[in-house]
Formats: C-alpha cells, structure tokens, sequence
C-alpha cells in the first residue's frame, strides 16, 4: 500500500506543528503504528481507521505518553516524550473514562489548570467550563454525569490550559445529537482560531461536515493524508460513479453511451448509474448530452465521491 | 394491535421526572428512539421490558400490561443492553445457549435456535473461542444474537452500533435492517446518531425532557424541500447571474446554485444555461430535510430549511 500524500499549499510557509518521520511503535511484537511519516499545520484534521488500526497509539505518542521504537515525533519543534514545557502546548481527550468520579467537574478541570502551572486557575477553570457548556452540572461529582457530559469535562479539562495543539481521541462518543452539533461547532471555532486539532471518530458523515483533511491508518500504517476529495481524485483505478434521475433514462443512456468519457452506463430503478474514468470531462458534456437527447435533468449526484467512499476504498482494497 | 401503547406514563426518580405523562402510541416497524442525554430513553426501555415500575400512568407491550404481564413480555421481546455485559469466559454458543434456555426454550430447541442466530448475526468458526478474545464488532453481535434467541417479536436495542468501525457500523446496520424487514421482527433502536437512524428505521419517535417530542413516519423528517442545489466546479456566479436573468430566482453560496423549484421548466433552463456557458456540473439535487433539523434551536423547529433562498 502507498500512501497518498496532498501537502495543503499554505503548509510550506509556517513549519509545522505536528511532525512525524518515520515513527513506529511496536508492544513487544505487535506493531502499533509502523512507518508513519506527515506534517500537521493549523486546522482540524481527522483521524481514521480501523479498529486496532493504531490511532490511539499515535495519539498517545503525539502527547508525550509513549516514545516511538523507530522514527521521530515532533510537537512544535520539540520531541513530546517526557517533555513538559511541550505538554504545556498540548491538550488531550482520552478515549477511556479517565476523570475521577468524585471530583465535581469544577474541580477536575481545575485540577488540570493546576496541573499545567497556571496561576489563574480558578477562572480559567470557570472559562473552560463555560466554553464547553457544563456550567449547570460544574459542583456535581463526576461520577453523576452521563456520558455526554463526562466527555464534556475532559474536553474542558484538555482546554483548560488554551493549547496549541488539541488531541481528541473519540470525542463525540456518548453525545447526543445536540451536543455533537456544539461540540462540531467548538472544533471548528478553535480551528479558525489558529489552533491544530487532530480527531479520531469513526462517524464518517461527522468528520465530512467538519472538514475535509484526513489521515488513514490501516493496520498501523498511513493509508493515505490531506484533502480527501483530492484523494478520490487520485484513485485513478476507482472509476467515478454518478447517478441521475431523468425523464427519459433510455434515451440519455444512448447519448451518453456514445461519449468516450463514459465507459459504462447501467439502468435502474427510476434512476441511471454512469460510470467514468475522466470525471472532469463528463462533468463538461454531461448538460449538452442531456441537451442534445432533449432529455429533462432532474438529479445529477456524484455517488462515490463522499467521504465514506474514500474510506472505504482505502480501507476494503 | 400496536406495538408499544403507553398513557400518562410518568416516572420519578426521587424529584427528578424522567417520564412526564408520556403518551405514545406505535405501530410495528424498525423505529428509531432518539433523544438528548437524560431525555428519558433508557428509562422508558427499561419500563417497557418491565424492569422498572413507572411511578404512574399505563404501558404495554404487543398488547401486554407492562406492571402485571412482565413475564409474558420477556418471552415476546429480546433486549440488546449498551454496556459491555458479555462474560468473557466462555464461547458466545455457551452463552447464547443459556440464554435461550432463560427464556424457557427446551435444550434441544434453544441449541438450534442458537446455532441460527449466530449464522444470523455472522458468527462462524470464532463462536466456539472464549468471547473475552472477541473484537468490540464480535461482542455486539453477540449481543444481538441473544437478544433474538428465543425468537421474539420485538427487538428493543440500545445504541447498538457504540464502539464498531465504519466497517462494523454497516454490518450491524445492515443486519437490523434485515431482521426488520426479512423476519418481520419490530424493532426500537436507540441512537445519538441520525445518520444511522435515517438508514435503517422506519419511524421516528424523538423524546425531551420526559416528553414525546416527535412521532411520526422518518419519511416526514426528510422530506424534499422545494430547493434546487446545482453545483458547479467553477462559474457558479456566472451561472446564478444567467439563471437570475431570465427571471429564476437564485442565490449562490461558493461553487453552488439554490433555486427555487416552482415549475419543471427550471430543470431545462439549468441544463441549457450550464451547456450554453459550457461549466462543469457536478450535481443537480433537490434538497432534503433532515433529521437534525428537529434538534436545531427551536423557532427552526421543523421550517423549510430553504432560508434565505427566497
């Protein structure tokens, strides 16, 4: 498997934030994360994969918990490894249930402010706890909270501190709708803000809404990283497929039929599926075609180019 | 009959209300339970298999009273719990096995029964291994499995898909889907996520605050909105100025057009307006609502999302 690499162009200027060369992480003789090499600069960035595939591991490496057995890692020019002025640029939300239950949730995220030296602890606690929206629930033990909310008071326990960096390992587990819809919006504030945010989620259609840069890792290697669309577009062996709804399917078949940028055409319910190998060209004839067969073009949809299309390609090849 | 009739239904957990004279009334199918942390969900599928008394008010099963017909309800419905309730130390044909003989099923039938629901779910050779080993994607099948031991008519699964990968989510979706729909078993899924629910379910019931917030078929909720999308790679100006000139009303938001779709005709002016500036179309779509929409602040409520394009 090669990995498919799309530098953003405005990475080049600014170094970057997250930098990894070839790390590897093996536990005796199971390899975790084997061989990964990119570079995060600001943004939100989700991170993909398999269970078992090693995003937890990268993670964990990103934050200073594990060394790499081979390769670097590096957090705004630094090695996180049992480095705390790095940990001071970094925020992290752990999978597991890791709060402790009988703090309130004030508490535990001041706990942490205390924790990264900060002499305003107490209002930075309040601030974080507001930010993450917890101010009702802030003097109740933890051990009362649901789900939802205990993932809210980690969130607000890896802010605390206004990192640089902000690693979430499943963050919208346990949420509910309106929460993963604030939650979105919170991710998406604090990447325009300037901040790197990197995500794990296996909710496909949650990472699509929140940006569009993906790492994959599959099997502890890196599938493939940046902008997924243009990652679909250098799956040249995957042919694009785009379904229409016409008012006259046969007819629009024949005229497409007899266009070189359509390979296959097929009929089905209500509803034609074409396939192409140059999606640029078909995008470019595909209104004359409907045109030229006076055909009426109700639904023209791309359907492989979504997210869960690109994942399921790299990851079921 | 209906599936799951309920009346005034209330329960209080000391001052806190979890249920407030909740009123429901549900017809076979695979419907989605949704709701926000705290809602009322668990608490109503805990009253529902008769686990938990409510402080008032009536609900029943399949036509069973849940406060005096609690064992006759355990033999028509199977529960798939969230938590992680698998004992790790035997096989999953063990364990299914017994469950299925909790149920009442004699030795012979519930080995056969087992033996079913395990090809059912996509248990092969790894049902024999001690369940400790299995993959979170294994454990919830099992869970499932379980859950349709004794044959039941309904199915009460609670966010069945918490843990799996993409890969897995699909496989269990799918999987709910066709014990729906090919064994006619009803089936309530709670789920945070709509995604899913749009998937697979049916009918939606939405509850906040201990009340019913939305009953009603999924089909309602994602209804077409009379929004025409069209997307283009580049000249989405040149085209919303083309298309506004020649009297559609449209409005651009980056390489995309919204339209209003008052009469058919608009189909042929955006064909022919996108072939005579020779631009790339990348989709013509006719919006749809969505699910979330109910979960927007309130005056969105349930309003066209058209907004602004009029």
């Amino acid at each position: 498997m090669t990995a498919q690499t799309i530098p953003a162009a405005d990475q080049a200027v600014a170094p970057p934030v997250i930098e990894l060369a070839n790390a590897a992480r093996w536990y005796g003789n199971v390899v975790a994360v084997n061989d990964v090499s990119f570079s995060l600069g600001a943004g939100v960035t989700g991170l993909l994969g398999p269970n078992g595939a090693g995003k937890t591991t990268l993670l964990h490496m990103l934050a200073g918990f594990l060394a790499p057995s081979a390769g670097t890692v590096h957090v705004l020019g630094r090695s996180p490894h049992r480095d705390p002025s790095v940990y001071r640029q970094i925020g992290l939300v752990p999978e597991r249930e890791s709060a402790y239950a009988f703090l309130t949730g004030y508490e535990y995220v001041r706990f942490n402010a205390r924790l990264q030296g900060m002499r305003n602890a107490d209002s930075a606690a309040r601030a974080a706890i507001e930010r993450v929206g917890l101010e009702d629930a802030a003097d109740r033990a933890i051990g009362t909270y649901s789900k939802g909310m205990r993932q809210r008071a980690k969130v607000a326990g890896a802010l605390v501190h206004d990192p640089q960096v902000l690693l979430l390992d499943e963050p919208f587990n346990g949420m509910d709708p309106r929460q993963r819809l604030s939650m979105m919006d919170l991710l998406g504030e604090m990447a325009a803000a300037g901040r790197t945010i990197l995500f794990s989620s296996h909710i496909l259609e949650e990472v699509e809404r929140i940006g569009t840069e993906i790492l994959v890792l599959v099997s502890g290697r890196l599938a493939a990283s940046g902008d997924f669309r243009a990652i679909r577009a250098l799956m040249t062996d995957r042919p694009h497929s785009i379904t229409i709804r016409s008012s006259d399917d046969r007819r629009l078949a024949t005229t497409l039929m007899a266009d070189p940028a359509v390979f296959a055409v097929e009929l089905k319910e209500n509803a034609l599926s074409v396939q192409t190998a140059h999606l640029s060209a078909f995008r470019r004839i595909i209104a004359v075609a409907g045109r030229t067969a006076g055909v009426r073009l109700m639904e023209v949809v791309p359907a492989d180019e979504s997210l869960e299309s690109v994942f399921d390609y790299l990851v079921r090849r | 009959m209906a599936l799951i009739e309920t009346a005034s239904l209330t329960k209080n957990y000391g001052t806190v209300k979890a249920l407030d004279r909740l009123d429901l009334q549900v017809e076979p199918g695979i419907i989605g339970l949704v709701g926000a942390n705290g809602a009322g969900k668990s608490t109503l599928i805990k009253i529902l298999l008769g686990l938990v008394p409510p402080s008032s008010g009536r609900a029943s099963v399949l036509g069973l009273d849940v406060a005096d017909e609690t064992r006759e309800i355990r033999k028509v419905v199977g529960y798939m719990p969230e938590n992680d309730c698998l004992p790790p130390d035997v096989g999953a044909t063990e364990f299914v096995t017994h469950m299925a003989r909790i149920s009442g099923l004699p030795r012979t039938a519930a080995r056969e029964r087992t033996a079913e629901v395990l090809r059912h779910v996509g248990l092969y050779e790894e049902r024999y291994r001690q369940i400790g080993g299995y993959s979170t994607g294994m454990k919830q099948r099992v869970k499932l499995a379980q859950a349709l031991a004794h044959d039941p008519k309904l199915l009460l699964l609670d966010e069945p898909t918490n843990g799996l990968d993409p890969t897995g989510r699909d496989e269990m979706l799918d999987l709910i889907k066709r014990t729906g729909t090919d064994f006619g078993i009803s089936v309530v899924v709670a789920s945070h996520l709509l995604g899913e629910i749009e998937q697979v379910c049916t009918f939606l019931l939405a509850v906040d605050a201990g009340h019913l917030l939305k009953a009603a078929p999924i089909s309602t909720f994602t209804q077409r909105t009379p929004v025409l999308a069209v997307e283009v790679e580049e000249g989405a100006d040149r085209l919303t100025a083309a298309l506004t000139g020649r009297g559609f009303k449209a409005r651009q938001e980056d390489q995309c057009v919204l339209l209003v779709l008052e009469s058919e005709t608009l189909y042929d002016a955006v064909r022919d307006t996108v072939a005579d500036l020779a631009l790339p179309l990348v989709r013509v779509q006719q919006e749809r609502r969505r699910l979330e929409d109910i979960f927007r602040e309130p005056e969105q409520g349930l309003e066209p999302a058209a907004g602004g394009a009029q």
